[in-house]
C-alpha cells in the first residue's frame, strides 16, 4: 500500500464512521419514535443537533481538564476507527488488532471521567462512578467474546478475521461457528451502548444526577459526536467478529445497521436496571453463556 | 578489575558515603550524582543488555568450606540492575531538596534514610550478581534486612508493619535455606550448573519440595498469595521516596529469584511435566493460578483503600501477578511481557508514589477523603499521576499497555481463556481504583484549607517528569526496552522475542505502538480541532455549577469521595471476607499456643530434670 493510499484511508475511515454513526443515531430516534407512535426527527436532525450545540453562545468550561476530557472522548474514537477495517479499507488493522481496539475504546471513557471529575460537581462524579462500574460489568463478557473470536480464527488481526469468514462463506461466519459467543456479545453490546436497560450511568432523563450535569454546548456536542462513533464502532466490531464483515459497502451497511437496530429496539421497550443489577446481570448471563461458548469452541 | 567490580565498588562507596555524610544538606544531591555514577558503570556493561556479551564476572570470590562463592552479571541481572539503580537515582533526587529538609525538621533521621537506600541498592546488586546458590542466599538475606531497615525508618506504626514483614521474611528465608539444603543433598554442589544438570533427572517429590520451599520463600518477597498481607502497609508507611523505591523494584527481587531458579535452572518444562496430584493441573498451571489470584484479590483490595499510598501499594502486589503470569508462559511473547512489566511497573509505580508523596508534602495527608481539586494548584503533579495511572491501568499510549498486551497475546495463543479473563478482570479493577485515586486527589472540589497550596518543588517535579517521559516514550517505542528484555530472555534460557522499535510483528496479529500512538495523538488533535471549532467557552469558578435545586454555599465543599463505587460494593462488598487475615491470625495463634506450651514444658514444669536428662544424654553420647 502506498503512503498516499494509507493516508487517505486514515482520513476516510473516521469520516465514514462519523457519517454512518450519525445515521445510526437517527435510526435509533426513528425506532424510538415508531415504537411510541410518533413520526420522529427529520433526516439531518443529528447534524443539526451537533451544529446547534457547537454554535451555542453559552459555553461553560470548568477548566482545562474539562476540555481535554471531551477532546479525549472524541479523539480516542477517531483513533479507534482506524483500527477497525471496513470494506476496501484496512487502515491500521495489522498494527493493532482486537485487543488494542478493545483497550482503545476505554480511552474515551477515561477522558469523559477526567472531564467530569474536573467539573467539581458531586453529581457528575456519582455518574462516573456508575459509568465505570458499568464498564467493569460489560467488559468481562466483551473480553470473553474477543478471546473466543481470536482463538477460533487464530488471529487478533481484524482484517484477517474478516478475510477468513468471507473465504468460508456464511457457514464460516462467527455467528455460525460460535453462536453462544454471539449471544453473549449481543448482551455485552447492549451494555456498551449505554442504552436501556443499562443506561442508568448516562441517565439522560435526569441530567442533574449523571455525568452530563455540567456538560453544555460544545461539551455536550463532543459527547454527541462520541456517541455516534461509539454506536458505529460497536456495530462494526460485532459485524466483523460474527457476521463476516463486509465484502462491499452494499452488504456491509445493512449488516451494521441491522446489528445496531437490535439493541435499539430492545432499549425502547425496557425499563432500567440499577447499577448493582447491571453488574449482577452482566456477570451472570452473558458470562455464563460466553464461557459455555468458549467451552464449545475450544473442546 | 572488571566492569562489575566497578559497579559493586561504586555502590559500596555510595553506601559508605551516605553513612558518613548523609546528614549534610547537600547529601541528597551528592548521592544522586553517585547513583548516576552507578548508572554509568551499568552503561559500561551495556553489552549485556543488547546481547553483546553473555556474562561479566566479578573478581570478588572466596571459598567457604570448599564451596566457591562468586558473583557475575548476565543479561537478566543487568536488566533488573538498571531498574534498581534508576529507581534509586530518581528516589534520591526526589529526596534531595525540600523533602529532606522537611523530613529532618520533623525529626526524621536523614542519614539513616540515605544510608538504608544505598544499602538496599548495594544488597540488591549483590543479589542480582549472585553466581551460585550460596551467594544467592547471602544476597537474599541482605536484601531482606536492608528493606526492613528502610521500612522501619519512619518509626511508630511503620515499625510494627516492618516487624510483620520481618516475620514473613524470616519464614521465607528459612524455606529458601531448606530448599538449598535439599538441592545440596541431591546434587552435592551449590553451583547453578549442578542444579541445571540435575533438574532433568529430578524426581517429582524433590521437585515438589523445591517448588514449595523456594516458591514460598521467593513468593513471600513478591507478596504472592497467600503471603501478601505484609506488603501494602509496610510499603505505604515508608517515607515518600523510600516507598517509591520499594514499590518500584524491591519485591521484584522475588521474581528475579524465581526466574533464576525455576526458569533458568530448573526450566518451566519440568514444571509443566509435574502434575498436581489428583487434578488435571500441572505445577505450572498451579503457579499461574496463584499469579492470577495475586492479580485479582489485591487489586480489589486496593479498590477499597482510602489512603493513596496504601492503594498504590496494594496495586503493586497485584501487578506482580502479571509479571509472574507472563514469565510462566515461558514463550517468547508472554515471558517478554512479564519481564517488560517489571520495567514498566517500576517506572509508573515510582512516579505514582512520588506524586502522592508530593501531595503529602504540600497538604500533609494522603487520605483520599481529605483531598480533592488539587489539579488547579498542582498541575504538574497531576500530569505525573495521570500518566502513571494510564500506565498502571494498562491503557495505550503508556508502556503498561505494551507489556500487558504481550501477556494477553500469549494467553490467547496458548488458549487459556480463564487466565486471560482473570487477568482482564484485574485490569478493570485497576481502572476503577486508579480513577478513584486521581479523582479524589486532584479532581472534584478544592477544599478550603488547600486553596493556597503550591505546586511541588522542582526537586520533586523533575524526577516525576523524567519518569513521565520514560513511561510515555517506552510506550511509544517499546523496542527500546524490548532490546533489554530480549537479552534477559536469552540469559534466562527463554525463547527470545523478535521485535522492532514499535513492538512485535507476528503474522497472526502483531502490535506496532508507533502507529497506534501516532494515530491516537492524531485523533486527539482532530478532537481538539473539532472542539475549538465550536463557540468560545467561558471559564467559570469551580463552584459555579448546577446543584439540582439544592442550596450549596461556598463554605461547605461537597466532594464525592467515600465509598466511591457503591453499586459495585453493593454486589461484591460481602465477598470481602478477610479470609487471608483470618488465616494469618489463625497461624499466629497456633504458633503462640505452640510456643506457650513449649515454654510451659521447659520452664515451668521440671527444668532441672530436663537439664539432667540432656546432660546425661550428651555425656553418654560423648562417652560411648
Amino acid at each position: 500500500m502506498s503512503v498516499g493510499e494509507l493516508a487517505a484511508e486514515l482520513v476516510l475511515m473516521p469520516l465514514v464512521a462519523f457519517v454512518a454513526g450519525m445515521a445510526m443515531v437517527l435510526m435509533m430516534r426513528k425506532i424510538g419514535a415508531r415504537i411510541q407512535r410518533r413520526i420522529g426527527p427529520p433526516l439531518l436532525q443529528p447534524l443539526y443537533d451537533i451544529l446547534k450545540l457547537y454554535g451555542k453562545q453559552t459555553q461553560i468550561s470548568h477548566g482545562l481538564i474539562h476540555e481535554i476530557g471531551v477532546i479525549m472522548a472524541v479523539g480516542g474514537y477517531v483513533a479507534a476507527e482506524t483500527l477497525l477495517p471496513v470494506p476496501g479499507m484496512s487502515g491500521l488493522a495489522d498494527k493493532g488488532g482486537a485487543i488494542t481496539l478493545a483497550y482503545m475504546m476505554m480511552i474515551p471513557s477515561l477522558g469523559l471521567a477526567l472531564g467530569v471529575g474536573q467539573c467539581a460537581n458531586p453529581n457528575g462524579s456519582i455518574g462516573i462512578s456508575r459509568a465505570l462500574t458499568a464498564m467493569a460489568a460489560y467488559d468481562i463478557p466483551f473480553i470473553i467474546v474477543i478471546f473466543g473470536a481470536a482463538y477460533v480464527y487464530g488471529t487478533t488481526n481484524l482484517a484477517d478475521i474478516i478475510a477468513i469468514q468471507q473465504q468460508q462463506g456464511v457457514p464460516g461466519w462467527g455467528i455460525a461457528r460460535m453462536p453462544l459467543l454471539a449471544i453473549a456479545g449481543l448482551i455485552a453490546m447492549q451494555g456498551m451502548m449505554g442504552k436501556h436497560p443499562f443506561e442508568i450511568y448516562v441517565a439522560p432523563h435526569e441530567i442533574a444526577t449523571g455525568p452530563m450535569v455540567e456538560m453544555g454546548g460544545k461539551f455536550l456536542g463532543g459527547l454527541f459526536v462520541m456517541q455516534c462513533f461509539q454506536i458505529y464502532t460497536i456495530g462494526v466490531l460485532y459485524s466483523t467478529l460474527f457476521l463476516g464483515g463486509g465484502a462491499n459497502w452494499l452488504t456491509f451497511l445493512p449488516k451494521i445497521f441491522a446489528v445496531v437496530a437490535i439493541p435499539m429496539t430492545i432499549a425502547f421497550v425496557f425499563p432500567r436496571y440499577r447499577t448493582e443489577d447491571v453488574l449482577r446481570l452482566m456477570w451472570k448471563w452473558p458470562v455464563v453463556i460466553g464461557l459455555m461458548g468458549l467451552a464449545v469452541v475450544m473442546k | 578489575m572488571t566492569a562489575l567490580d566497578n559497579l559493586l565498588l561504586m555502590s559500596a562507596f555510595t553506601a559508605l558515603f551516605a553513612l558518613l555524610s548523609g546528614n549534610r544538606p547537600t547529601a541528597g544531591s551528592n548521592l544522586t550524582v553517585l547513583y548516576g555514577g552507578q548508572c554509568l558503570a551499568l552503561a559500561l556493561m551495556a553489552g549485556l543488555g543488547y546481547g553483546g556479551s553473555a556474562s561479566i564476572a566479578s573478581s570478588l570470590s572466596f571459598d567457604i568450606l570448599g564451596h566457591a562463592l562468586h558473583w557475575r552479571f548476565d543479561g537478566l541481572s543487568w536488566f533488573f540492575a538498571v531498574i534498581t539503580v534508576g529507581a534509586a537515582l530518581l528516589s534520591s533526587w526526589f529526596a534531595s531538596g525540600e523533602w529532606a529538609q522537611r523530613f529532618r525538621a520533623r525529626g526524621g533521621n536523614l542519614r539513616l534514610f540515605h544510608a538504608t537506600l544505598a544499602i538496599n541498592v548495594t544488597s540488591m546488586l549483590l543479589l542480582l550478581a549472585s553466581g551460585d546458590l550460596l551467594s544467592l542466599f547471602i544476597g537474599w538475606e541482605l536484601v531482606s534486612w536492608a528493606s526492613f531497615l528502610l521500612m522501619a525508618l519512619a518509626g511508630g506504626a511503620a515499625i510494627r508493619y516492618a516487624l510483620r514483614y520481618l516475620t514473613y521474611a524470616f519464614a521465607g528465608a528459612m524455606a529458601v535455606l531448606l530448599g538449598l539444603v535439599l538441592i545440596y543433598a541431591r546434587t552435592g554442589s551449590f553451583e547453578f550448573q549442578a542444579l541445571h544438570d540435575a533438574a532433568a533427572g529430578m524426581d517429582q517429590a524433590t521437585l515438589w519440595w523445591l517448588l514449595l520451599l523456594l516458591g514460598a520463600g521467593f513468593g513471600i518477597k513478591m507478596a504472592l498469595l497467600p503471603f501478601h498481607l505484609w506488603q501494602a502497609k509496610a510499603y505505604a508507611e515508608t517515607p515518600g521516596p523510600g516507598s517509591a523505591f520499594l514499590g518500584a523494584i524491591s519485591s521484584r527481587m522475588g521474581l528475579f529469584a524465581i526466574v533464576v531458579v525455576f526458569v533458568q535452572l530448573i526450566g518451566i518444562d519440568r514444571l509443566v511435566d509435574t502434575p498436581v496430584p489428583f487434578t488435571f493441573l500441572s505445577a505450572r498451571d498451579l503457579l499461574a493460578w496463584i499469579a492470577v489470584f495475586t492479580i485479582i484479590f489485591p487489586t480489589f483490595t486496593a479498590l477499597r483503600q482510602h489512603d493513596g499510598r496504601r492503594l498504590l501499594a496494594w496495586h503493586g502486589i497485584g501487578q506482580g501477578g502479571y509479571m509472574l503470569l507472563g514469565v510462566l508462559m515461558a514463550d517468547d511473547l508472554g515471558s517478554a511481557g512479564g519481564l517488560m512489566h517489571v520495567f514498566n511497573h517500576a517506572t509508573y509505580q515510582a512516579m505514582l508514589f512520588m506524586s502522592v508523596a508530593a501531595v503529602m508534602h504540600r497538604t500533609g495527608t494522603s487520605d483520599l477523603n481529605k483531598l480533592g481539586g488539587l489539579v488547579a494548584r498542582m498541575p504538574l503533579s497531576f500530569l505525573a499521576m495521570l500518566v502513571g495511572i494510564i500506565g498502571l491501568a494498562g491503557l495505550p499510549p503508556m508502556n503498561g499497555f505494551v507489556s500487558k498486551w504481550l501477556i494477553y497475546r500469549a494467553l490467547i495463543i496458548e488458549g487459556s481463556p480463564l487466565l486471560f479473563v482473570a487477568a482482564v478482570i484485574g485490569t478493570l479493577g485497576t481502572i476503577l481504583s486508579v480513577y478513584k485515586l486521581i479523582h479524589n486527589t486532584f479532581l472534584g472540589q478544592l477544599r478550603l484549607e488547600h486553596v493556597n497550596v503550591e505546586e511541588a518543588p522542582l526537586s520533586m517535579l523533575l524526577p516525576m517528569m523524567i519518569l513521565a517521559v520514560i513511561v510515555f516514550v517506552t510506550g511509544y517505542f517499546p523496542g527500546l526496552v524490548l532490546d533489554w528484555v530480549a537479552a534477559a530472555q536469552a540469559s534466562a534460557g527463554l525463547p527470545v522475542l523478535a521485535h522492532h522499535l514499535g513492538g512485535v510483528a507476528i503474522d497472526k496479529g502483531g502490535l506496532d505502538m508507533i502507529w497506534v500512538v501516532s494515530v491516537l495523538l492524531a485523533g486527539f488533535a482532530v478532537g481538539a480541532l473539532v472542539f475549538f471549532a465550536g463557540n468560545r467557552s467561558k471559564r467559570v469558578h469551580q463552584l459555579d455549577n448546577y446543584a439540582g435545586g439544592h442550596f450549596l454555599s461556598a463554605d461547605t465543599r461537597y466532594q464525592y469521595s467515600d465509598n466511591f463505587y457503591p453499586g459495585l460494593m453493593h454486589l461484591i462488598g460481602p465477598w470481602y471476607r478477610k479470609s487471608f487475615r483470618w488465616l494469618e491470625s489463625g497461624l499466629v495463634s497456633a504458633v503462640d499456643t505452640l510456643s506457650l506450651s513449649m515454654q510451659g514444658l521447659y520452664r515451668a514444669a521440671h527444668p532441672s530434670f530436663y537439664l539432667l536428662a540432656v546432660v546425661v544424654f550428651i555425656l553418654s553420647w560423648v562417652v560411648l
